[in-house]
C-alpha cells in the first residue's frame, strides 16, 4: 500500500504530467529509444545541477532583485552546458559529433528551466526547502519524472503514429491527447 | 509571387509555432485557461520574442553553435528584466496567476533555437516580417484556446458571465489544456490539408484552361 501510494505521489508530482513542462522535448526525444536514453539522462544531469546553482543564487539573490533570477539560471545553465560538451568532448572524442546533439536539446528547455523555478517558487512559500539537499533531491526527482514520462509516451509512440491514426491527428495532436488522457488518470489519483 | 509570400506568412497559414511547430506549448496549457491569463502571455511573448531575435541578429554568425545559443539564451533573459517589472506594474493579478511560465516564455525554443534554423537565414527586413507572423499566430492560438477554455470551463468571457448551459469544469486543469491543444492541432492540420488541396486543385485547372 505504501509502495502503491509512492508511486502516485511520484506522479503526481511529474512536472509533465502536471505542469507540461518539458512536452516538446519529450516528444523530440520519444521517437527514438536511443534518443529517449540520451535526452532523458543528459535532462537528468541538468535538472540536477541546475538545482543546486538555483540553491546557491536563490540563498544570495535579495528579494528586491528577483527579475535577475532568470538571468542567472541562465548563466548558470550556459556554464554548465559548456562543461558538459567539453567533458563529452575529452573522454568520448569518437562519439562527440553523435552525442552532443542530446545535450544541445537538453540545455535550455522547459524541463530544465521549469524544475529550477518549481523549486524557487517553493522554497519562497516554505523556506524549510530552502536547502542544498532538497534542491538537489527536487532535480534528480524532476529528471526522474521526465524519464518516466518518456517511457509512458514510448509504449504507444508507434500506434499514435500508425497509418490507423487519422492523417491529421498522426503524431504531435495524438500524442497531446495521449499525455492528456494520462494527465487526467493521475489528477483523478491525487 | 507565392513561391516569396508563403514563408513570411508561414508563421500563420502553414507552420504555426504552437499548432505545428509544438512549441511553447507549455504556458498555453497550463496558462491558457482564462483571457486574463492570454492578455499578459500574449503581450509578454510578444515583446520578448521580438526583441530578443532581434538583437540576436547580431551575434555574429561566425561564432560556434553553442556560443550563439548561449548569447540568444542570455538577450532574452536580459529583455525579460524590464519586461516583468513593467508586467508587475501593467498586469500585477495576472503575473501572480502566471507564476513560472512568465519566466520561462523568455528561453522558448523558438528564440534560442528556432532563430538559426529559421530567421537567420533571411535578410533583416525579412525576418523581422516573418517574425511578426509568427509572434501573431502564437497570439491567435493563445487567444483562441483561452476563449474557448474560459467559455466552457468557467461560463464566462473575459470574467463576464456568458450564457452557456453546460460547463466542463475539467477544461481549466492541465489535463484539459492537452486535450483541446491536441483538438486544435489536429483541427489545423485538417484546414492546412484542405487549403492546399483546394490550391493545387486550382492550379490544375488553371492549367488545363491554358492548355485549351
Amino acid at each position: 500500500m505504501y509502495l502503491i501510494n509512492d508511486i502516485i505521489a511520484f506522479l503526481a508530482a511529474n512536472l509533465i504530467l502536471s505542469q507540461a513542462l518539458g512536452t516538446s522535448s519529450l516528444f523530440i526525444a520519444a521517437n527514438s529509444r536511443k534518443k529517449l536514453v540520451g535526452t532523458a539522462f543528459c535532462i537528468l544531469l541538468f535538472t540536477t545541477f541546475g538545482t543546486s546553482c538555483a540553491y546557491i543564487i536563490d540563498s544570495t539573490l535579495p528579494s528586491s532583485a528577483a527579475e535577475f533570477r532568470l538571468l542567472l539560471y541562465t548563466a548558470a545553465v550556459s556554464v554548465f552546458y559548456v562543461i558538459m560538451l567539453t567533458l563529452l568532448y575529452f573522454a568520448r572524442p569518437q562519439n562527440h559529433e553523435k552525442l552532443r546533439r542530446y545535450i544541445h536539446l537538453s540545455a535550455f528547455n522547459c524541463a530544465v528551466m521549469g524544475t529550477l523555478f518549481t523549486m524557487s517558487a517553493k522554497a519562497e512559500n516554505d523556506s524549510s526547502l530552502l536547502d542544498f539537499g532538497e534542491y538537489v533531491r527536487f532535480g534528480a526527482e524532476a529528471g526522474l519524472g521526465f524519464i518516466t514520462a518518456a517511457l509512458i509516451l514510448t509504449a504507444a509512440y508507434r500506434r499514435l503514429n500508425s497509418s490507423r491514426v487519422p492523417k491529421s491527428f498522426r503524431g504531435g495532436p495524438a500524442m497531446l491527447i495521449y499525455i492528456g488522457i494520462i494527465s487526467m488518470a493521475v489528477w483523478s489519483l491525487k | 509571387m507565392n513561391e516569396r509570400k508563403e514563408p513570411v506568412l508561414a508563421g500563420i497559414t502553414t507552420d504555426n509555432a504552437v499548432l505545428s511547430g509544438l512549441m511553447v506549448i507549455s504556458p498555453v496549457i497550463i496558462c491558457g485557461d482564462t483571457i486574463k491569463n492570454a492578455q499578459a502571455l500574449i503581450w509578454a511573448f510578444s515583446i520578448i520574442t521580438f526583441l530578443s531575435v532581434v538583437i540576436s541578429s547580431f551575434v555574429p554568425k561566425g561564432l560556434p553553435y553553442t556560443i550563439k545559443v548561449i548569447s540568444y539564451a542570455l538577450i532574452s533573459s536580459t529583455i525579460y528584466v524590464p519586461v516583468r517589472a513593467a508586467a508587475d506594474v501593467f498586469y500585477p493579478e495576472a503575473i501572480q496567476r502566471i507564476g513560472i511560465y512568465f519566466p520561462l516564455l523568455a528561453v522558448n525554443s523558438l528564440i534560442v533555437f528556432q532563430t538559426e534554423a529559421r530567421f537567420f537565414r533571411m535578410g533583416r527586413i525579412r525576418m523581422t516580417a516573418s517574425l511578426f507572423f509568427y509572434i501573431l499566430g502564437f497570439d491567435a492560438v493563445m487567444l483562441i484556446t483561452s476563449l474557448v477554455r474560459e467559455l466552457l470551463a468557467y461560463g464566462t468571457i473575459n470574467s463576464r458571465i456568458a450564457d452557456v448551459d453546460m460547463l466542463i469544469s475539467g477544461l481549466k486543469e492541465p489535463f484539459g489544456g492537452f486535450i483541446m491543444l491536441g483538438l486544435m492541432c489536429g483541427l489545423y492540420r485538417k484546414l492546412r490539408s484542405v487549403m492546399r488541396r483546394s490550391e493545387s486543385s486550382a492550379e490544375k485547372g488553371d492549367m488545363n484552361v491554358s492548355d485549351k
